[in-house]
């Protein structure tokens, strides 16, 4: 299957054929080489051979870049398909008051909102239940109601945490409109080495946002040990499609019609041509999983959407 | 499986870049990134397409040009996926022609790095070069705005086309029009009716819409047959080697070309936000 699809690459995206034959095939390797930053090792960009420390320059420059017209790319892009896959993110997560999440990547804030509003609808829900509950009480009990002094629930928070400027930017602004003000905080780091103590989060979770880190294997290092023993790590990513037919129609519009409508939309077909291409350099769902055991995950399990074109896996830190 | 290979051959989704050797960068432009001229990029800064791919570039660039004016990017995109068969018919022109054949052979660039204002300005007044500079002044403009060929896939005809859009700010001065969508609708049609890129037709064509009724009405009772009629009457512009042409008074040139004044008083230079 691998082999297949590499050739229809080779025939659709004729520029790109000759860099994937001269560069070696480095679509497993520099994931789990257990590399430093040495000058001179390569990696990939896309298509394109890099070396590592000007892959994490590139895909700066990429996301600042798009960061403007990030959110109207996606909906065009995904025809409003992410949307649902965000949600499924947050269904699978199902996270209730006093969860600690911390979102990387997350630039312009979709699963922090997301996250907040989950939160809210379920603390409305509880509260309802309450007020039904105490509909038909004896005075004596509401008495004893006013006596209860209850201390402070545990209050939810998400830390949005991103290696980009722009995009936190753009998210900053997104949280103003929306009027999301508490429990929601911005950070700037680095998905390999994030500033975060050890075992301070209930969920990690990095959507669209894995597949641009140079070292994978450090950022779920990193993931595993921010969270708590218990925390559960999800990745939402874009993945391999498992339908030949669908496989074939899914190259056809990423290679043809997402850089034109970068182009068209946001001014930048380079971006969106690394887009498409950082997606057929990520690995299948099995072998995502196994990088993600590697890391001391444990109960990993994947589950693919649309036919595989994205995957959200899951594991727990036991 | 097989058949959907097939049909991606037949519909010419595949790009079909020129290989053979890259001939080398056209000017000392270097590029960004470090991405070489080899790998089937024909020139800096070329992105290969599929027909499949120009023809949604050209469909999306026209809708967008259409629905935000400030996207010049998109007109230019425009004319790049649609002006194969004008481009080659400009560029045997240009073959044709002595002066012509010298600019496709020399490849001089109008851009800031090139060309020198301040010199221009000290010429005398209503020659080319000093009519040229005060036009840059008096529209605030530079002739550094023109974006770099990209979906072009012949080198030499990317050249014919960034040679027509460096040459587009000459032809303001040359026909006395301002920058303000009245002025460059009439360029349009003038180029138009010049080069035959269809991106110049559609250009001409749509730009009116977002012009007033006032407005409308001097344009298509003045200015467009005045601006079809030299289109016809004078030489292609883009065989002029301007750039040894700054001397010349701008009177002489006009006449050379067969360039007639506009018909309303000349008001470009003065009042550039009105007409």
């Amino acid at each position: 299957m691998a082999a297949r699809r590499s050739r229809a690459l080779w025939r659709l995206s004729g520029w790109g054929w000759r860099q994937a034959l001269l560069s070696p095939r480095l679509r497993r390797g520099s994931a789990r080489l257990l590399s430093t930053d040495k000058p001179g090792v390569a990696t990939h960009f896309g298509f394109e051979t890099v070396s590592e420390e000007e892959k994490g320059d590139k895909v700066y420059q990429v996301f600042e870049s798009v960061a403007k017209k990030y959110d109207l790319m996606n909906d065009s892009m995904s025809l409003g398909i992410h949307r649902i896959w965000k949600d499924l993110l947050l269904e699978k997560m199902h996270p209730f008051p006093g969860t600690k999440l911390l979102d990387v990547a997350g630039g312009t804030g979709d699963i922090a909102f997301r996250f907040i509003n989950y939160i809210k609808a379920q603390n409305q829900r509880q509260r309802q239940r309450e007020v039904k509950s105490r509909q038909n009480l004896s005075w004596e009990e509401i008495s004893k109601c006013y006596q209860n002094v209850q201390g402070p629930s545990e209050e939810s928070h998400v830390v949005v945490c991103d290696i980009n400027q722009e995009m936190l930017k753009v998210g900053k602004q997104k949280a103003k409109t929306l009027g999301h003000k508490k429990g929601l905080a911005w950070v700037l780091g680095d998905a390999e080495e994030l500033p975060f103590d050890d075992d301070k989060f209930d969920v990690y979770t990095i959507a669209f946002g894995i597949r641009n880190v140079t070292h994978i294997d450090r950022a779920l290092q990193e993931a595993y040990r921010v969270l708590k023993p218990g925390g559960r790590f999800l990745c939402l990513e874009f993945s391999q499609v498992n339908n030949p037919l669908i496989s074939r129609l899914y190259d056809l519009y990423s290679f043809q019609v997402i850089p034109v409508m970068g182009e068209v939309i946001a001014g930048d077909w380079k971006s969106y041509q690394y887009l498409v291409e950082s997606i057929r350099r990520f690995p299948p769902q099995e072998e995502f999983k196994e990088m993600i055991e590697d890391a001391g995950f444990q109960k990993v399990t994947y589950e693919s959407l649309t036919t595989g074109i994205v995957a959200i896996h899951s594991g727990f830190k036991l | 499986m097989a058949t959907l290979s097939r049909l991606s051959r037949l519909w010419g989704l595949r790009p079909r870049p020129r290989l053979g050797t890259p001939r080398p960068a056209s000017d000392s432009a270097t590029l960004p990134g470090g991405r070489s001229t080899g790998l089937g990029l024909l020139y800096p800064g070329h992105i290969p397409t599929s027909p499949l791919q120009k023809m949604l570039l050209a469909a999306g660039a026209a809708c967008m040009a259409l629905y935000d004016p400030y996207r010049h990017d998109m007109v230019a995109v425009l004319g790049e996926t649609t002006g194969h068969q004008a481009l080659q018919a400009l560029r045997d022109r240009m073959r044709r022609d002595p002066e012509g054949a010298q600019i496709l052979q020399e490849r001089p660039r109008i851009q800031l790095s090139t060309l020198d204002l301040n010199k221009l300005r000290t010429l005398p007044k209503g020659s080319f070069g000093w009519e040229y500079a005060h036009f840059l002044d008096v529209n605030r403009v530079s002739p550094d705005t023109r974006a770099p060929t990209r979906f072009v896939d012949d080198e030499e005809l990317a050249y014919v086309i960034q040679r027509y859009r460096e040459v587009h700010d000459l032809l303001h001065t040359l026909l006395g029009m301002p920058t303000n969508m009245l002025g460059e609708v009439v360029v349009k049609w003038f180029e138009a009716i010049q080069t035959g890129l269809p991106m110049c037709v559609l250009g001409a064509a749509f730009g009116p819409i977002r012009l007033s009724a006032k407005k409308l009405k001097v344009l298509v009772s003045d200015l467009i047959p005045w601006a079809v009629q030299n289109g016809q009457n004078s030489r292609c512009v883009l065989n002029l080697y301007y750039e040894q042409r700054w001397e010349q008074p701008l009177r002489a040139l006009r006449e050379e070309l067969g360039i007639t004044l506009p018909p309303t008083v000349d008001r470009g230079f003065t009042q550039s936000s009105k007409l």
